[in-house]
């Protein structure tokens, strides 16, 4: 398996190191929020809210990872990143500090003229505000660091661009909507490739019901070696819309890339054959004929595909009971080979645990649960992030044995 | 890395599995034997066999499972020459760095190997992973081991202490994960050996939190930016191994049960209480030349009742037990305690006709 097809990928869609144009890249802008977008090497504008504009093309050719601010008539420039500074300790306090309108005499409406005012940097209002404010001498270097950083979250013209590999992209689907993705937060992904032993060459069974977060994974970790079949609930064939964010060429995709759906991997079951006239009147009725064929013939080599099992890993997120996934896939998984099944439910996987445990052929059936938590770490200013989710979901991982 | 075959063969290296705990791993050689806590096993015999059999032991009395090597299986197995990471930290780690097939890795110090099989099994013969160790026998077993395990050609382990040495790599890596006592030394090396035209990324692993923060600013002072830590855990959940908790609706039962073998007893009390009297009476009119007594009156006199009862059990040495059979005390008396367990009260309870439900009771008395 993975010896036949040992050439390595070097494509440079694989390296994914520099934006193309037709790429997908994700924006986090100021205020954190995320922007999802396409890029091409063309005349056209991407429209940021406040945060400004920029020509599209300006992109194309910059590695991925860095931090622009937007100067002017839609042109960027890579912003230095900033290194962190070390803040005096001074005895300040909010003792004498009152909040209300007094604090900041520049109106809302100055600020706006400010800013579509040619020639002004958004850097420059933040100033302006910073001078202004009543109460800033009064604060705290910390918190003189702190409004700093919420006036540029607010008018800072410009974006970052984060690299697309799967931990971003499961920040970013996570933070945009974690029920879109069954709540599987980004470190619960890692492992579930970790315990699915997921590796160029590797033949995969996947059940996706995420949009295609599971496929995208696996098919980072295949690297353009080995198998990944889906297994669907529809007549038609499977789109996962998260795959696109890799910015894979069709090719890549397509030829590691298979599915079935539920009815098609039943051996008992048979399409039902369709009517074939004796003869063809038309030219195009001999055409249709043939494209049904080929039709019933790439089935065909699916379903054989399939049936002829030693599947390394099966790997599930789906909106279905995961054991009636598990008791039909079984047969078809390599001794050996791996289970992994992401619940947001604790309960769901406790019920596989019990049901497994009583067959055999699944060694070592275990429920885990990720646990992570980000910090600051500033000089003097080291705490965990406020915000953080209470839960990555829930792991199901065991082995399939012969008995 | 790792044979792929479907089947075992000579050389292999293969995990076996006695339980959960204990793994063990071995590289097939005809002739030798596995001896496991009930019984042993010959290598020849498992050559041929599919990776994931059941194999019994050859005196019938145990069996193993002989497993394919995973990075995961191989971090439960190893032999520790250091402390190791495991897969909670390498999972996240190397999703983190964004480690995919074709990446080249920096690693220091190998250590034990745990870390480099997973960085091995992701980046695969595309990639390239440089290991780093600074003890010298730790570098050569960890060579012995990677060339068995069939990685040598994408991963090399070199004996060198980074943090005086530095990588001798520049311009030509991807990530760098730092697994030393003070990361920090290596920083700047690090970052001469990260690729210059794309990002990159790095990560220090650190116990302790003075660590972290030395590191933090070493890592600023190079001009790394977006500098964060996590912490993360594998919580593994305990299924189906909680006892099964009863409703307090039995609680609820036995306490009514206990309550009407009370007054059941009492009755009984009073009843032989009654008959020694008369018995006594009797014993007592014979003494006196057939004297009648009057029995029932006395019964009718539940205090001088009481007085006699308590008697009886003090005779019998078993002063200490509870006074719930005063049947004069009220029912403040009826305390919780359904199971009122003393000799005394099984014997009196045995001519019930629950008796069953009875000996249930005196046994648990975990309330």
């Amino acid at each position: 398996m993975a010896s036949a097809a040992s050439t390595s990928i070097s494509s440079p869609s694989f390296a994914r190191t520099h934006i193309k144009s037709g790429d997908n890249v994700l924006l986090r802008l100021p205020s954190g929020d995320y922007r999802n977008l396409k890029v091409h090497d063309k005349p056209g504008r991407i429209t940021l809210g406040k945060f400004g504009s920029f020509q599209q093309k300006e992109l194309i050719g910059h590695p991925f990872g860095l931090s622009y601010e937007i100067i002017s008539e839609g042109k960027i420039r890579v912003r230095e990143q900033e290194t962190m500074t070390e803040l005096e300790d001074t005895s300040a306090t909010n003792e004498l500090i009152n909040d209300g309108n007094f604090v900041q005499p520049l109106t809302y409406e100055e600020i706006e003229t400010l800013k579509k005012t040619p020639g002004v940097h958004s850097s420059e209002i933040i100033k302006m505000q910073i001078t202004q404010n009543a109460n800033y001498e009064l604060k705290s270097e910390y918190s003189k660091e702190k409004y700093k950083k919420r006036k540029e979250a607010k008018f800072l013209q410009g974006f970052s661009i984060l690299e697309p590999n799967m931990f971003n992209i499961c920040e970013y689907l996570f933070s945009k909507d974690p029920q879109r993705i069954r709540g599987i937060r980004a470190d619960s992904l890692g492992q579930m490739m970790s315990f699915a032993n997921i590796h160029p060459g590797a033949r995969v069974l996947v059940v996706d019901d995420t949009g295609g977060l599971l496929v995208a994974a696996v098919l980072e970790r295949l690297g353009g070696e080995g198998r990944l079949l889906t297994i669907t609930d529809s007549e038609s064939p499977p789109t996962y819309h998260v795959v696109e964010q890799l910015n894979l060429n069709t090719t890549e995709a397509d030829g590691t890339m298979t599915y079935l759906n539920w009815a098609e991997i039943e051996e008992e079951w048979a399409p039902v054959e369709t009517y074939e006239p004796e003869e063809y009147r038309t030219h195009s009725q001999k055409a249709r004929s043939e494209k049904r064929h080929a039709r019933a013939e790439d089935l065909r080599k699916r379903r054989d595909e399939f049936w002829a099992g030693e599947w390394n890993a099966l790997v599930v997120a789906s909106e279905y009971e995961p054991f009636s996934i598990i008791e039909r896939v079984e047969p078809y998984l390599a001794g050996s080979g791996s289970i992994v099944v992401h619940s947001p439910y604790l309960q769901t996987l406790t019920d596989v645990h019990q049901k497994l445990r009583a067959k055999p052929q699944f060694l070592g059936p275990a429920v885990t649960e990720a646990w992570l938590r980000q910090y600051q770490v500033l000089p003097g200013r080291t705490h965990p992030m406020m915000n953080m989710s209470g839960s990555g979901g829930y792991l199901l991982s065991a082995m399939k044995v012969y008995v | 890395m790792f044979s792929q075959a479907r089947e075992i063969a000579a050389g292999d290296v293969v995990i076996v599995w006695f339980t959960r705990e204990s793994l063990k791993a071995i590289t097939i050689t005809p002739g030798e034997e596995l001896n496991g806590r009930f019984g042993a096993y010959r290598h020849t015999d498992l050559i041929g066999k599919p990776f994931g059999s059941k194999i019994g032991s050859r005196n019938g009395k145990g069996f193993i499972y002989v497993l394919r090597p995973t990075p995961e299986l191989w971090t439960l197995a190893l032999p520790h020459r250091t402390q190791i990471l495991y897969v909670a930290d390498i999972a996240f780690v190397v999703s983190w760095l964004g480690i995919r097939p074709g990446s080249v890795v920096i690693e220091s110090g190998t250590g034990s190997g745990s870390f480099s099989h997973s960085v091995a099994r992701t980046i695969g013969k595309s990639g390239k992973l440089h290991s780093f160790e600074f003890h010298d026998t730790r570098c050569q077993t960890a060579q012995e081991e990677f060339a068995q395990h069939g990685m040598s050609e994408y991963v090399t382990v070199s004996h060198r202490n980074v943090c005086k040495a530095g990588f001798d790599l520049e311009d030509v890596v991807d990530a760098v994960f730092l697994d030393l006592p003070a990361p920090w030394e290596a920083i700047p090396a690090a970052k001469l050996a990260l690729k210059k035209t794309q990002s990159t990324r790095i990560c220090c692993f650190s116990p302790c939190a003075e660590q972290v923060l030395r590191t933090v600013s070493a890592l600023n002072d190079s001009g790394f930016t977006s500098i964060t830590m996590y912490e993360t855990l594998l919580r593994t959940i305990d299924v189906g191994s909680y006892p099964p908790l009863k409703s307090v609706g039995t609680v609820a039962e036995k306490l009514k049960d206990a309550d009407v073998k009370r007054e059941a007893r009492r009755v009984k009390q009073i009843e032989e209480s009654a008959m020694r009297a008369k018995e006594k009476g009797r014993k007592k009119a014979a003494e006196m030349g057939g004297q009648e007594m009057d029995i029932f009156g006395e019964s009718e006199h539940p205090h001088g009742q009481k007085r006699k009862a308590g008697e009886d059990r003090e005779a019998n040495g078993q002063s200490n037990t509870p006074q719930e059979d005063d049947s004069e005390a009220g029912p403040h008396t009826k305390k919780p305690k359904p199971d009122g367990p003393s000799p005394l009260t099984l014997e009196m309870v045995g001519h019930l006709p629950k008796s069953a439900d009875c000996k249930l009771t005196t046994t648990s008395t975990g309330f």
